[in-house]
Parts: structure tokens; sequence; C-alpha cells
């Protein structure tokens, strides 16, 4: 095979891999939508900025740690699998943590983020950085929005979670909600009140 | 002699060389085949302007796509931007087909089209990371960023994506190893380092004289100072003999014979090698280091002690080539000095104060011998920056207290009588070397 066809095929393969790898992130994220378990995960927001991907708010996840046995030998950044469920205020808390991929799909994986030890001497507690902890706004929304939280929670009565999708490991973040609303409409209205 | 010609240039030569046809020196013949000489050159010239440009052109188009994506548009369907983030890189993929089989021979084309495609996939993964809410960490977003553009560095020969590249895993390297939480050791870093020499070669082979050979061989250095602290867990100190090596090393490359008669800014191996050698000394010749320097915290089974050994013995072997196949180039008071301070470094374990005084010593003799190669090169630049590196001694060593005022004063005079008295002699003896 001489140069040329070897160069035309290099080509076309990495074309396909440059259009593949997006179009995969894509389906991924749509089977998770389409077929996933909808959660509510409590947070509080704040808004940092990311210099390729534009404004985002970062949400801070209230129900987040899991006490489980000390002896186990768990250690920080090792990769675990969550298995979620609903509590009486259907917000979503997390049932197990294991090593191997429960059979129930409501699970996520992700790593540990650190731990602490308890005053039991056989239990430790793990904290998580969920891994869906960015909502991405336009970017003059992103300040706004993280004012409208800011009064949202100072009314300790209003209450602020993330709608999350979750199936198989994967999960995808689709909405910021207080107080009922979503936050791009929650900012809207903000802003015709101040015109 | 091969010079490139501006267009107005070649226009005053033809005129020229039409007069000299008309007096009788040149024959028509002859004019033509100066005239052919000197197109090829002006030719050459516009064409390498034309990739500048275009080049540039194409850069600022991608970081505008990218900057404009990342505005986030809401009134926007998640279909319709699903549609606009494959739309810079389909046309960035046809304008690249284009380039590849319509224009072979045009760096201009290939290296625009190549850095815009370059961009495009940047664009398209943030969009889609955007519209999906994918946090994924910035490092493994450009890890995958960075994969599937090097092939084009190969398929379109192009030196601007080989360059964007190093750009890329550096910035890798940086958020896994330095910023991120928790932060890891980016091995996969030298893997990607490797991926990008066979261009690098390709360059030195066909290429030697660019102006992207000259890019390449300050963003390859560069990458490097700056990844291999990324290598340091918990024994800190040993990175100072990884560095010391690592500058002695870039320094000899630097003085390889591909740079010899090359222009000095070119060199960003013996620059670096050189300023980095002088700057950790200069650091190092405070005492707070070598204070804390233990026998007890130095770990021989770790990995900064493996790196520390395989990059001085690099630097070693790369010395002893030198001398035995290029004896006709003088030993330079910087190639040696990272085993000089390898041997400080042991000293200093079981005595810090000797260990500080050696440095001390061993800057002031650096300081000395490239003021001396300075004046046998005839070069005022050299001669300065060993004047330079005298000052920079003697400000550090002010800021101890305990030397008294007089002593400090008396030191700064004599550098500053120093500077007059070389610089003077200097261009007194070109003068009479002109006469």
């Amino acid at each position: 095979m001489d140069f040329k066809k070897i160069t035309i095929i290099g080509f076309i393969l990495t074309c396909l891999a440059q259009l593949f790898i997006p179009a995969k992130m894509i389906m991924d994220q749509e089977n998770v939508l389409k077929t996933g378990t909808e959660f509510k995960f409590r947070t509080r927001p704040v808004d940092p900025n990311d210099p390729f991907r534009g404004k985002y708010i970062t949400l801070d996840f209230m129900d987040n740690t899991f006490l489980v046995n000390s002896n186990d030998g768990w250690d920080r950044n090792e990769n675990v699998f969550i298995e979620f469920t609903t509590d009486s205020a259907g917000f979503a808390k997390i049932k197990n943590v294991t090593r191997a991929a429960p059979d129930n799909p409501n699970y996520l994986n992700t790593n540990i983020g650190y731990f602490t030890t308890t005053e039991d001497e056989n239990k430790m507690e793990l904290f998580f950085d969920f891994p869906f902890d960015r909502y991405y706004m336009e970017e003059s929304k992103a300040q706004p929005a993280e004012d409208v939280y800011r009064e949202a929670s100072r009314d300790t009565a209003q209450i602020t979670y993330a709608l999350v999708n979750i199936k198989n490991g994967g999960a995808v973040l689709k909405d910021v909600v207080i107080d009922g609303k979503s936050i791009k409409d929650l900012v809207e209205e903000n802003e015709g009140n101040k015109n | 002699m091969k010079n490139d010609l501006p267009q107005r240039h070649f226009g005053k030569i033809t005129i020229q060389l039409s007069e000299l046809i008309e007096a009788g020196i040149l024959t028509q013949e002859k004019a033509a085949e100066i005239q052919l000489f000197y197109k090829k050159d002006s030719d050459q010239s516009q064409n390498r302007l034309f990739a500048v440009f275009g080049v540039l052109g194409a850069i600022l188009v991608g970081l505008g796509i990218i900057l404009i994506l990342a505005h986030n548009w809401d009134d926007l369907s998640t279909s319709i931007k699903t549609i606009i983030a494959f739309i810079p890189l389909i046309v960035g993929q046809g304008l690249c087909a284009y380039s590849l089989f319509k224009k072979t021979d045009s760096q201009a084309w290939n290296e625009s089209a190549a850095a815009f495609l370059f961009f495009a996939v940047g664009a398209s993964i943030s969009l889609i990371s955007q519209i999906y809410n994918i946090p994924g960490n910035i490092g493994s977003f450009i890890l995958t960023w960075m994969l599937l553009c090097l092939p084009l560095v190969y398929i379109m020969r192009s030196s601007i994506v080989s360059l964007l590249y190093l750009i890329g895993i550096t910035y890798y390297a940086c958020e896994m190893g330095y910023w991120g939480y928790p932060t890891s050791t980016p091995y996969v870093y030298w893997l990607l380092l490797l991926l990008a020499i066979p261009h690098y070669y390709y360059l030195f082979k066909n290429r030697p004289a660019s102006n992207f050979m000259v890019f390449h061989n300050w963003f390859f250095p560069l990458s490097l100072v700056i990844v291999f602290g990324t290598l340091a867990k918990d024994n800190g100190q040993l990175m100072f003999v990884v560095y010391m090596s690592l500058f002695g090393l870039l320094y000899l490359i630097g003085y390889l014979p591909f740079f010899k008669n090359k222009r000095r800014i070119s060199n960003g191996y013996s620059i670096l090698g050189s300023l980095g050698t002088v700057g950790l000394l200069l650091s190092l010749s405070f005492d707070w280091f070598w204070k804390e320097l233990r026998v007890n915290d130095i770990e021989l089974m770790s990995q900064e002690f493996f790196v520390a050994t395989i990059i001085s013995i690099a630097a070693i072997a790369l010395f002893i080539w030198k001398i035995k196949n290029i004896p006709e180039n003088k030993v330079m008071p910087m190639e040696v000095m990272f085993m000089a301070f390898i041997l400080i470094f042991i000293i200093g374990i079981y005595s810090p104060v000797t260990a500080v005084v050696l440095i001390n010593l061993l800057i002031f003799a650096v300081g000395v011998m490239t003021i001396r190669h300075g004046a046998d090169e005839n070069h005022l630049g050299i001669l300065n920056y060993g004047l330079l590196i005298i000052t920079a001694l003697v400000m550090c060593r002010f800021f101890d207290t305990n030397i008294s005022f007089v002593i400090r004063g008396m030191m700064f005079l004599l550098i500053g009588f120093g500077f007059f008295f070389v610089n003077y002699w200097m261009l007194k003896k070109r003068k009479k070397e002109a006469l």
C-alpha cells in the first residue's frame, strides 16, 4: 500500500473518530435521560466558570455521605458503586455503597472523595463528589441565578434540588429547581420584574 | 546566497537587470537565470507569509467559535445545539480533505485547515458537555481533545497542531499533577509526549531552518521543565537534584552540533538550561533548604530517587559523548554544574554549612567563567549575563542579615565598577580590532 493510500485511510479514520466521540457522548447521555430513573438531590449552588465550556453553577450536595464499616479498608479516590433510593420526603438518599456493580440499575459509578473517622471506632463516613455537580447556564444568567439562589436560601422554607437521571453507573443533570420552579425560569421572572 | 525576497525587491531587481542588459554588461540568458533564481525565493517568502496569516486566522476563528458557543444560548433547543456542535467539525474536516487532496503542496492550506479543525474538535466536545451538563474534569476533556487531534499532526503534516498539542498535553499534566483535586502523577503525559517526537524528528530532518523547528525547540524543553515537577511525591528535596540534572541535560542538548551557527534566541534548550541552573543555584544559596535536609528524609526506593538517577545518568552520558565526539567544543561551566551539585547535595546532607558555602562559591565561579566565555567570544550579551549572575548572587546575600553593611556595600561597589570596567574594556577591544 502506498503512502498516499495510508494517508487517506488515516484521514478518514481520524474524521470518523472525531465524529464518533461527540456522537457517543450524546448517545450515552440520551440513553440515561430516556430510560434512567429520576432522582431529586438536595443541593446548594455557587457560580464559577470554565475557560472552554462557559459559565456554570456548581452544586453542593447535602446528602453525599455514607457510613461504612472501617474494617473494609475503604480508600480515598477508590472507585465505587453507589445505589440510590428515595427518602420519605421524596429526595435521593444513598442506599448502599459497594465495590461491585449492583443488580438494580439505579446506581452511580464514581470515586470516594475522602473519608472521616467517627465516634464509633468500627464505622467511618465516606464523602462523595457526585459527578453531576455542574449546571451550565447562559453566560448572562449565571450571576443572576446565583443571586436568585442566595435570596431563596435566606428563606429556609424554600428547597433547592437538582433533577438527575441515573442508570447503570451514568448520570445526567437535567435541571436545578428552587421552590418548585426551574432556576432558568426563576432568573427570567426576576429579570422581567426588574425591567 | 539564499535569501527571502519580498515582492517589491523582486520588482526592483527586474528593473536593474534590464538596465544591465541595455548597458551590455549582462546577456539576456544570464539575466533570465538571475530573474528565475530570485523569483523562486520571492514566491517562497510570500508563501510563508500566507501560511503565517492563514494559521493566525484559523486559530482566531477557532477560538472565536469556542467562545461564542461557551455563551450557552438558552433560546436554542437541545437538538439545534447538538447540530450546531457538529457544524464547525464537519467544516474543518471538509477544509482538511480539500487541502489534503487538492492543495497537497501548500503548507499554508495544510496548516490553516488543520489548525481550524483542531479548535473545531474542542468546540464540539465542549458544547456537548455543556448541553448535557457533563462535568468531567477539565483534564479528561483536554486528553480526549488532544488524542482526537494528534493524527492531524501526521496526516496533515501540521506543525501548528503539533505545537498546540504540546501546549494541550502540558496543560493536561498540570491539571492532573498540580491543580486538580485529588492530584495524581500524570504518567500518560510521557506517552503523549513520545507520540509527538516523530514529527519533531521530521522537522529536524527536513526543515531544520524553519520557524516551526525554532518553536519546537522552545516548546519541547519548556513542557518538560513544567511537567517534571509532577513526578514529586513525598521526597520533594530530591526534586532539586532532578531539576538540576534536567537543566544540565537541556543545556547539553543546546550545544549539540545541530544548534551550531544558529541564532542564540532559537535555542530554547541552552537558554532554559542556563537560566534554570542559575535560578535553582541562587535559590539554594540560602540556608533554608539545607537546614531542612536530613539523611533520614531521603528515601532510596522512591520515585524521585529513580527519576533523579535516570536523568542524571542521561546528562552524564551526553556529557561524555560530547567530549568524545566533539572535542573542539570547550567544556562550558554550565555543563558540569549538575554534577557538582550532586556532590554538594550529598555533602549537604551531613554538613549544611559546607553546602551553603560551596553553592555560593559555585555561583561565583559560574559568573566569572561566563564573563570569561563572553570575553573570549567577544559577545557583550554573554559577558553581561555573567555579571548579572554575580549581581544576583550579591542581591541574595543582601537579604542575609548576618553579613555586615560595610561588606555588603563593598560588594555592590565592586560589582558596579565591574560592569563599567568590563563593558568599557570589551568595547575598546572591539574598536581596536576594527582598526
